[in-house]
């Protein structure tokens, strides 16, 4: 017995929804609400509202755990739109209910007329029961698999595989069964047989009051055809093929897996079908002749080779500052000093190179000559390092002062 | 006799014998798909080379039996390690290898986050580096057309499928030697 108001109540929920919410995801999950998880939750959300969940009866306690109880989960799930699929199993039974209601219609047609009424009451409510499980089951199952597709639990995709399959083999096959328009077994066709009963019934029963009640389950019965056309068409042409899509996704990852994980990347007995390598082109050439002509040349062309002695005999020429100025101060005046240059060292029977020859340019540093330009100059070659200089003419005399 | 041979024959032979796919649509798959020309070359590819000429409805290539070959494996374990990093990320590998745009940085991000295949990163010389990586996609899958460049970006062709397919072959050949051995009783 609850004894507080309906809008106290109302309110409760309106103001705590959050915490609510929670609880019923931890139920969908789970199917329990643990104690541990139930103090944390009414921690994090810093209010004392134990009391009112029991006192409001919108949680039960059950052995060590805790449950939102039905009415009220109903009530979460549909405004969250978050329904649970239900097992094929639990949806046939509505299959079963619906059609020995219709047996029991038939067979006491003409029998009590209240227990008709109440029988086709009856008939109409389970009708619109079991749509509204299909209806939730085909979106759940929707929801459940593009989640899944896009994989937003991170899983992995051998755990994904598994979902797949579990939810193909275990709901929608199943349900797809239930429903199928083209299987002559399934609820749709139950449904066709009894909205053409229904049918006559509404135009010829002989009673008023049931001929209407017949006229209202016929009319749900045409929506319900309806329905359930859509349903199964969400079930072939989306829900299968989604599925069927991640099977196969899946089946390539799991073949990728296998060749990594299995070392088939780098196993030569690999069963992997080759791809061509590059082909190589190993045909002879048009010039083929010439070029092995050209090939055996070039031994018969090689010169005789000198190879130069680093160890020679020939001592190495000095730069003697003193001495070649004494002999330039004697020499004066010197008319043209690149001239004396070459003259003084070719006397020593030495080779002239140009790194002889711009030490012997030092001698125009010292203090005691003058230098003269001639405005002319002189083209030398140095032949031992083929080099080429363009040099002035100097004159030299003796510095008098 | 003078033999006739097909329209852009000298190229078909060109192509395939250089290891490239050829792919839909294009002049030279016009050639090989054409009734009278397909049986033509499969013929010649197997009498004169003993290669098997595979004409699928996306895509031609030519494979051999030579074991040796290690670029297959190569780019096989390089879409499979990438195929396998895009769906950790939550996206469908299929559609992103289909159509999506690459670029290297990408790329690296994928090799260089890969917890699960690290090991094999590190020992494949192809794909170990950045470096080696550039290689393998601009050099090497670029120039058996497996992938387009474009700008700094680049798509795969639909070549990739044969290595997705090649996954799936994997796995139902295992499935086969699975259901051959019979069941124990424990």
């Amino acid at each position: 017995m609850i004894k507080a108001e309906p809008k106290t109540i109302l309110s409760f929920i309106h103001q705590h929804f959050d915490l609510l919410k929670e609880l019923f995801l931890a139920q969908s999950k789970n199917n329990s609400i643990d104690y541990e998880f139930l103090n944390n939750e009414i921690e994090k959300y810093g209010v004392e509202i134990k009391t009112q969940l029991f006192e409001y009866h919108i949680l039960k306690n059950i052995n060590d755990e805790y449950q939102i109880t039905d009415v009220y989960y109903n009530l979460f799930e549909f405004i969250l739109q978050q329904f649970k699929p239900l097992l094929p199993e639990e949806i046939e039974k509505y299959v079963q209910s619906i059609t020995n209601l219709f047996i029991k219609i038939k067979e006491d047609i003409n029998k009590d007329k209240n227990i008709l009424i109440e029988r086709i009451d009856s008939l109409t409510s389970e009708i619109d029961k079991f749509l509204s499980q299909i209806k939730n089951n085909t979106s759940s199952l929707l929801v459940k698999s593009r989640d899944l597709k896009a994989n937003i639990d991170n899983i992995d995709y051998q755990e994904k595989i598994h979902k797949a399959s579990f939810w193909i083999d275990y709901y929608i096959i199943p349900l797809n069964n239930i429903i199928d328009i083209h299987n002559s077994e399934s609820i749709y066709n139950i449904l066709l047989n009894i909205s053409e009963y229904t049918n006559e019934k509404r135009l010829n029963f002989q009673d008023e009051n049931i001929r209407l009640k017949f006229e209202r389950l016929y009319n749900r019965l045409k929506q319900a055809l309806i329905d359930i056309r859509q349903q199964s068409e969400i079930l072939v042409n989306e829900l299968i093929p989604l599925i069927e899509r991640i099977k196969t996704e899946n089946s390539i990852l799991k073949g990728m897996h296998h060749y990594l994980s299995k070392g088939l990347w780098y196993k030569k007995d690999s069963p992997q079908k080759e791809l061509l390598q590059k082909f190589r082109d190993n045909v002879f050439s048009n010039d083929f002749e010439l070029s092995t002509k050209e090939y055996f040349e070039q031994f018969q062309l090689e010169e005789e080779v000198f190879i130069n002695d680093d160890n020679h005999s020939f001592e190495e020429w000095v730069f003697d500052k003193h001495k070649y100025k004494e002999r330039m101060i004697e020499a004066l005046p010197i008319q043209n000093f690149f001239e004396w240059t070459i003259n003084e060292i070719k006397s020593e029977n030495i080779d002239l190179n140009t790194n002889q020859y711009f030490t012997m340019v030092s001698l125009l540093f010292e203090k005691d000559i003058n230098i003269e330009y001639q405005n002319k100059y002189e083209k030398i070659i140095i032949e031992k390092d083929n080099t080429e200089l363009k040099i002035p003419v100097l004159k030299i005399t003796k510095d008098e002062n | 006799m003078k033999i006739e041979y097909p329209k852009y024959h000298y190229d078909v032979v060109k192509s395939l014998l250089d290891g490239k796919f050829i792919l839909f649509p294009g002049k030279l798959y016009k050639t090989i798909s054409e009734a009278e020309n397909k049986e033509f070359y499969i013929d010649f590819f197997q009498e004169s080379f003993g290669y098997e000429l595979i004409v699928e409805t996306e895509y031609v290539y030519l494979i051999s039996e030579n074991t040796d070959e290690k670029t297959s494996r190569d780019i096989m374990t390089f879409i499979s390690i990438l195929s396998y990093e895009i769906d950790k990320e939550g996206k469908n590998f299929i559609e992103e290898l289909n159509s999506s745009f690459f670029n290297l940085e990408r790329i690296n991000l994928y090799f260089e986050n890969s917890h699960s295949w690290n090991e094999i990163i590190t020992e494949n010389k192809q794909i170990s580096s950045p470096e080696s990586r550039k290689s393998l996609i601009y050099n090497t899958m670029l120039k058996r057309n497996i992938i387009e460049k474009m700008g700094d970006n680049f798509q795969f062709t639909k070549a990739h499928k044969v290595f997705l397919n090649f996954a799936l072959e994997l796995i139902e050949k295992e499935s086969e030697e699975e259901s051959t051995y019979p069941q124990q009783s424990v």
